[in-house]
């Protein structure tokens, strides 16, 4: 007596549609996050330096390991401001 | 009217006047999260004593540390980046391995210790620096010694 793979497809294609969404929910994340995982449970300290990464690489997910930093880098952190009412 | 509380995502001024000439100039550390995270603990270990004098003139300046602590801020920037340029020279692969590691993996120094292992032992050979957790209790283990991490996602990766 076989195994009865008829009444196993049902549970086969609940995992297949499973899999195929998670799939590319996750590629479409890889995407957004320059080929990387994305970052989770991101808190302050964690924002500032992606701002500052951003700052010396122009992306927000962009790593690189120089020494010394670009010219002007000093000068690129800006001050937040809010617009006056007059 | 009263005041209200500022906010302060609305509008962005970068200010493109540089330091007056007095103060010296410094180049900064270009290095970003990763690679620093993963370096922090050598910079620890070489640099502690201008760490200390900053983060202590930081304290006592009550509020006036931003003017008052550049001197001992150029110490530690220069300190950071010597260590920096010394691991790139010396270690640089498994130095980049480790840190991309840390990239895909939010940050977190315990899903990525098959590639800190490699690290800590060429850096400590070729740079006599050692990875030291401070405020660890005598009879355990540190954490980056322990052969089994609880909290890695993967076994691969431990």
């Amino acid at each position: 007596m076989g195994v009865p793979f008829e009444a196993l497809l049902p549970y086969a294609v609940c995992i297949g549609m499973f899999g195929f969404s998670g799939a590319t929910l996750s590629k479409i994340r890889a995407m957004q996050n320059g080929g990387k995982r994305a970052r989770h449970s991101v808190d302050q300290w964690d924002r500032q330096m992606m701002d500052r990464d951003r700052r010396l690489t122009g992306f927000l997910r962009g790593q690189t390991d120089n020494v010394k930093a670009p010219a002007g880098f000093e000068l690129s952190n800006p001050w937040r401001l809010e617009r006056g009412y007059t | 009217m009263s005041a209200r509380q500022p906010r302060f995502n609305q509008h962005l001024l970068i200010d493109t006047t540089p330091l007056p000439d007095s103060i010296p100039k410094v180049q900064e550390v270009g290095s970003s999260s990763a690679p620093l995270l993963s370096a922090s603990y050598f910079i620890g270990a070489r640099c502690k004593a201008y760490n200390d004098d900053y983060m202590q003139c930081k304290t006592e300046a009550n509020g006036k540390g931003e003017m008052d602590c550049l001197r001992e801020g150029r110490k530690v920037t220069r300190c950071a980046g010597s260590v920096l340029e010394d691991v790139n020279k010396s270690c640089l692969d498994e130095f980049r391995k480790h840190w991309e590691c840390l990239d895909n993996n939010n940050q977190q120094l315990w899903q990525c210790r098959k590639w800190e292992r490699p690290l800590n032992s060429c850096v400590f050979e070729k740079l006599n620096l050692e990875k030291k957790i401070p405020g660890v209790p005598e009879n355990e283990t540190p954490v980056h010694l322990r052969k089994r991490q609880i909290f890695a996602h993967s076994i691969m990766t431990q």
